[in-house]
């Protein structure tokens, strides 16, 4: 069951005398959700447009279920649903004429599957109404079934929340969980916030200029990053004690800054008994910022 | 295949876009037969009766006495000289070139239309066939469908070939409903003549053949239907290469344009008959007016016209096949 | 339901595709074949009758009878017939077609013509303005004025004139011509008395061969040019200006009766 289905060697491109995309390898399996992770201007949506076609590639190879992108476009492109930057769909037709409109560009499409799609991101009420009269969160559950349309193994799908709202955020997001976990689909999910892929990712990529930073699960990720924040008097002598037993930043607020650890409950006691009173100690999720401070060492995101 | 240009159908339909390229077409023909109407009321105001040969005569001595005014311009002397003895050649045949009724109504309007109102018509259609998707965001759901390229751009261009189809037979046919409604629908069998020739500012009648009306409409909207479908081809690529619809009409619209002033311009610049918009008046030649540079044949021009079509097919599918979509 | 309005669209569009392709095939090959001349001379349709009402009044010739130097475009055929409409309850008819330039060689060509003789068998009234054009050559031949040269010129303008009157006294006898005579523009000038003397003679020849004719009238306007002619005359010094032209107009008026 853990098939690769999509994989990505070498992948570059270079627009005039700029190399944008500098080489990525990685490689998803079926039935799970990957993150790409990256501030804007990473090239994450330069390298999602090299995976679904619509940019070719100057090096390096795309593999969707076995086929390449640029080689059998045709059948690597049966086997991929994707939703690049905003769904678009023309506005001036109805949901089930747009859906109807993809799906005639499907080699041998059933539709009873139409019907299917229309129900499994719940639009029948609004299927004949015109687009153009659709919320946000509509459209993009319009550009999902489009997505779905063609049974793709693989689904990418750019900065899927953008736009949504807080409820929506949380309904795509099991609806993601969902098309994973019981429809064995690969997704690929490209976002600049943190929070988002934590919630609903397996693994993730991080992407800064061009490169991939790191890929590992999304736990390994946090844990490794996670981080306490004491709030101490005297400053000075609280820090000389931590760092008997740990890493100490001091940081612009005069706190202490140390590692997650299954130790802090042994470090709050030595404090303590010596003296230094601990007003607060708090668990703080680092931002996407600190991860790329830490991940780059120090290289600012832009 | 068929399905690909069924969606493309579709989107046009439902743009609007044949709705309201009729309602111009209604309107303007409207606009015509008013002004036609009135022209026919001031002839029988002036000239007391309507045989036609005492319009037609009266007509000669017209054109011959702008003739003779100076300052006018060697290529519009040329033009009048030659209408002057094709007037005359009718008259002297007893053959009316202006038999009353919708028919003839509609020969003249397309003899009228094709060099700009077609084309700007066509533009209307084909100018966004391409740019339009790229605008709204659509192309990238387009190009990430399990079809090649190409054969989204063939079915685009497949379905440009029908809309001109059906919109030059629809202009056709308003022209004579509502030319009709006032002129009467008679006249398809009225005798009409073509193959004049044009050698050296003289008419040249050895080929002349006389043909029913019908026959001429139908060679004509041939002509105005290859020309709509030229003008169609590169108002296509220039939808291709042009992200934003407005800069693809725009530069169309200044090359038609540039075309009807130098086709009164040219005649001493050999090289301007390779330009296609210098070209685009066919129907002249079944009419026998004199081409804008001498020498030029409907054969000739057809030809320049056809090349300039492939070429810029060739320019839309090349760079649509490899373009990079952001 | 929107499904079957777009194939419906779709294949009436096949067809009219189908439809313009053999039109344009059509011209083609129509073009490619190059036939000679199927054009007989058709015969002559029904005459027309005219339905006579009122009276019809041609005018043939050269600039004057279209008018050319009158500020209001008339000429003095426009002002002949505002007169004539003040004087009688008919209704009035008017083909005018004057030529600018035309000479007597052209007049008798455009006589020729059937529709101008149709016009021609039906006119109460004929006013003609030619020889000027013969004469003047737009003004040179009477710059130096060499004296064959000019007896050439007449003799080819009377030879002219005279098939003219024959053509139109074959096809109408009852129609009164009125032949509108020169005057000198260039009265004016030096060699006045040269000039004068040649536009004397011209006219001398033109009315000879008038009187030959019945119900022919010459109309002199010499004298009206004679004394004040820069103020009867346009910016060319050639053509009459309106007021020239309502002279012109007055003259012929008095002359026509019906």
């Amino acid at each position: 069951m853990t098939e690769i289905t999509l994989s990505i060697k070498g992948l570059r491109k270079r627009i005039g005398k700029r190399e944008i995309i500098k080489g990525l390898d990685f490689e998803l399996k079926s039935g799970e959700v990957f993150g790409f992770l990256g501030p804007n201007g990473a090239g994450k949506t330069t390298t999602i447009r090299m995976l679904v076609g619509l940019i070719r590639p100057t090096a390096g190879s795309i593999h969707v279920c076995g086929y390449d992108v640029k080689r059998d476009f045709v059948k690597a492109m049966s086997h991929l649903g994707c939703i690049v930057e905003n769904p678009e769909l023309y506005p001036y037709l109805t949901g089930m004429e747009n859906l109807q409109h993809f799906s005639r560009m499907i080699p041998d499409f059933d539709s009873k599957h139409l019907e299917y799609v229309v129900k499994l991101v719940r639009l029948q009420d609004r299927i004949n109404d015109p687009v153009k009269t659709y919320s946000l969160g509509m459209r993009q559950r319009l550009g999902i079934a489009q997505a779905l349309l063609g049974r793709p193994k693989v689904l990418i799908l750019d900065e899927p929340t953008n736009g949504l709202d807080p409820m929506g955020i949380r309904e795509m997001r099991e609806f993601i969980r969902f098309l994973a976990e019981k429809e064995g689909l690969t997704v690929l999910v490209s976002s600049h916030l943190l929070s988002e892929i934590q919630l609903m990712c397996d693994r993730v990529a991080v992407i800064s200029k061009g490169r991939v930073i790191k890929v590992d699960t999304v736990s390994n990720l946090l844990n490794f990053q996670e981080q306490l924040v004491w709030k101490v008097t005297p400053v000075e002598k609280g820090r000389k004690l931590l760092q008997t037993a740990t890493s100490v930043i001091l940081d612009e607020e005069k706190q202490l800054v140390t590692p997650l650890s299954e130790n802090s409950s042994v470090w709050n006691r030595m404090l303590v008994e010596n003296g230094v009173e601990v007003h607060e100690i708090q668990r703080k999720v680092p931002t996407l910022e600190d991860l790329f401070l830490e991940l780059t060492g120090g290289e600012s995101v832009e | 295949m068929n399905k690909l240009i069924h969606n493309e159908m579709l989107k046009i339909i439902r743009k609007r876009k044949l709705i309201v390229v009729i309602a111009i077409m209604a309107v303007l023909i409207s606009l015509f037969t008013y002004a036609q109407f009135r022209e026919v009321q001031r002839q029988i105001e002036k000239l007391g009766d309507v045989d036609w040969r005492t319009t037609l005569q009266q007509q000669i001595v017209d054109t011959q006495n702008r003739l003779t005014s100076s300052g006018i311009s060697d290529e519009w002397k040329a033009q009048l000289q030659i209408r002057v003895q094709q007037q005359q050649y009718y008259l002297d045949n007893n053959i009316n070139p202006a038999e009353p009724g919708a028919p003839t109504f509609v020969r003249s309007f397309a003899q009228e239309s094709i060099t700009l109102f077609v084309p700007l018509l066509i533009m209307i259609v084909a100018a966004d066939i391409v740019s339009s998707e790229r605008s709204a965001g659509t192309v990238k759901l387009l190009l990430t469908r399990p079809v090649k390229r190409w054969k989204i751009l063939l079915s685009k261009y497949v379905a440009l070939l029908l809309s001109i189809s059906i919109i030059v037979v629809l202009m056709g046919l308003l022209a004579y409903v509502i030319s009709g409604v006032v002129f009467g629908f008679g006249g398809w069998k009225a005798p009409i003549l073509t193959g004049f020739t044009s050698i050296g500012g003289e008419l040249n009648t050895s080929h002349v053949q006389l043909i029913d009306q019908w026959q001429y409409i139908l060679m004509e909207f041939g002509l105005v239907w290859f020309v709509a479908i030229v003008v169609g081809t590169l108002s296509f690529m220039l939808s291709v290469l042009l992200k934003s619809t407005s800069a693809s009409m725009g530069v169309m619209l200044a090359a038609l344009i540039a075309g009807l002033i130098l086709s009164n311009l040219v005649s001493s610049w050999q090289s301007a008959k390779y330009l296609f918009m210098i070209n685009l008046d066919l129907t002249g030649y079944l009419a026998g007016s004199s081409p804008p540079v001498p020498g030029m044949t409907l054969l000739f021009s057809i030809g320049v016209l056809a090349v300039w079509a492939v070429i810029a097919l060739f320019v839309s599918f090349s760079v649509f096949v490899r373009q990079d979509v952001y | 339901m929107n499904k079957t309005y777009v194939t419906i669209v779709s294949f009436l569009s096949i067809g009219a595709f189908l439809v313009l392709l053999f039109g344009f095939s059509w011209t083609i090959q129509n073009q490619l074949s190059k036939e000679k001349s199927t054009v007989r001379e058709q015969p002559q349709v029904e005459e027309i009758v005219n339905e006579k009402e009122g009276k019809t009044i041609v005018a043939l010739g050269d600039s004057l009878t279209r008018g050319t130097g009158d500020e209001e475009g008339k000429g003095y055929i426009g002002y002949l017939v505002e007169e004539l409409e003040e004087k009688t309850d008919e209704k009035l008819t008017l083909h005018n077609y004057g030529v600018k330039g035309y000479r007597s060689e052209q007049l008798l060509n455009q006589v020729k013509g059937d529709t101008i003789q149709n016009q021609i068998k039906d006119a109460d009234v004929i006013i003609m303005t030619i020889g000027g054009n013969d004469l003047f050559q737009g003004g040179q031949t009477l710059v130096s004025p060499k004296q064959d040269e000019i007896s050439l010129l007449k003799d080819q303008y009377v030879r002219n004139l005279k098939e003219t009157m024959e053509l139109i006294k074959s096809i109408n006898q009852d129609a009164v011509i009125f032949l509108v005579g020169l005057y000198n523009p260039f009265i004016d000038l030096e060699d006045a008395a040269t000039t004068t003397a040649v536009v004397r003679d011209w006219n001398y020849s033109t009315n000879l061969l008038l009187d030959q004719y019945p119900n022919t009238v010459f109309v002199p306007t010499f004298d009206l040019f004679q004394l004040k002619v820069n103020d009867y005359l346009f910016s060319d010094k050639f053509h009459p200006n309106s007021k020239g032209y309502q002279l012109i107009a007055e003259r012929v008026a008095s002359l026509i009766t019906w």
